[in-house]
């Protein structure tokens, strides 16, 4: 009996081992979106600083990079700047920020003071958000030229890393 | 005349106004819930059929941003959001099966508070089954064990009888050497 204890006690020990070393490498917060592969939810939303209606099917033909974000999110204030230059370097590549859980006074604020190169729009209900899936900013999207989503990236973006998610969406 | 060149010097000032106002914008969009999971199977509802299904089926959502709570019971304002469209798509007569998979299909069984029974999933409602049916073997095995008398309770094989007449004689001898 004690034999046969400790045989599977030790199986089953051995096992929780095995299983907790394998996910040492993974991120516990990366959830691998489902909408990988589909074609990304469509939207029209309203631009902050001109009003204008900027409708995603516009930039279809050409990669486009969804950033959520929010004034509130000090990982975003990190990241605005590498999108910002990202933008202006690859003008063939459409950038979109939508605002997440923010108002448009402050959204409008931190865009004058620290600028932007590409269109900030504003959610309704947080609608696009949850279709999207996002639990948290900042989340980036990476659509293809036919508006396939093709990645998806939770955190902060340096240019390295926006750079080589870049290259599978210009693929 | 006088009149004429007033009405043209008007227009030409209100002009730039005029394509400004005239200018169509395009109307908002929000992603819809059809294009996930198509059209409404269910009926629409309406007052308090509404309001107790909303807390129904928005008890089976995880609120992404919080730590174990459904979007029926977080305060936060994604859950708020959430709760307010599994509301609409009820309205709308969408059922809960797809109103559940409109927002698996955006955040992953992660956002299902009951996860599925499929794939590796099935471990989740099998272990413990299998761990109380493993334990109720091992009880069952340490009751029996504790149940049935010990080696110092249980009498030796060769031991001898208490009725055995060489061990009466044995005795009889030794107390008869005592009285002597």
């Amino acid at each position: 009996m004690n034999r046969t204890v400790l045989i599977v006690g030790g199986l089953l020990a051995a096992t929780l081992v095995g299983l907790l070393t394998l996910s040492l490498d993974r991120d516990p917060q990366a959830i691998a979106s489902p909408l990988i592969g589909r074609e990304a939810p469509t939207f029209a939303l309203r631009e902050i600083g001109t009003g204008r209606t900027v409708d995603l099917a516009q930039f279809r033909g050409k990669p486009v990079v969804i950033n959520f974000w929010a004034t509130w999110c000090a990982p975003c204030w990190e990241e605005h700047p590498v999108l910002v230059a990202n933008a202006r370097r690859t003008p063939n590549v459409q950038f979109v920020g939508v605002v997440f859980q923010d108002t448009e006074e402050k959204i409008q604020n931190f865009l004058n003071a620290r600028g932007s190169g590409y269109p900030t729009l504003v959610d309704v209900e947080g609608k696009t958000a949850i279709a999207y899936g996002v639990g948290g900013v900042p989340e980036t999207y990476f659509l293809d030229a036919t508006g396939k989503i093709v990645a998806k990236y939770n955190g902060p973006m340096s240019t390295d890393i926006l750079q080589e998610h870049l290259q599978k969406v210009m693929q | 005349m006088k009149r004429l060149a007033l009405l043209v010097i008007a227009l030409a000032v209100a002009a730039p106004y005029l394509v400004h106002a005239l200018q169509v914008q395009p109307a908002l969009k929000v992603p819809d819930a059809e294009q996930f999971v198509g059209k409404p199977k269910g009926t629409a509802l309406a007052g308090q059929a509404l309001y107790l299904r909303t807390n129904q089926v928005a008890a089976l959502l995880r609120c992404p941003v919080c730590q174990g709570l459904s979007v029926a019971d977080s305060p936060s304002e994604m859950a708020v959001n959430m709760k307010g469209q599994v509301r609409e798509l009820l309205q709308r007569g969408y059922t809960e099966a797809q109103i559940l998979q409109y927002f698996e299909l955006s955040y992953g069984q992660f956002v299902l508070l009951e996860p599925k029974f499929e794939g590796v999933n099935t471990l989740v409602w099998l272990l413990p089954l299998a761990a109380l049916i493993g334990g109720a073997v091992v009880v069952y095995f340490v009751l029996r064990k504790l149940s049935a008398p010990t080696a110092g309770q249980r009498p030796a094989a060769n031991a001898p009888r208490p009725d055995d007449p060489y061990l009466a004689r044995v005795r009889e001898m030794v107390g008869g050497e005592g009285k002597s």
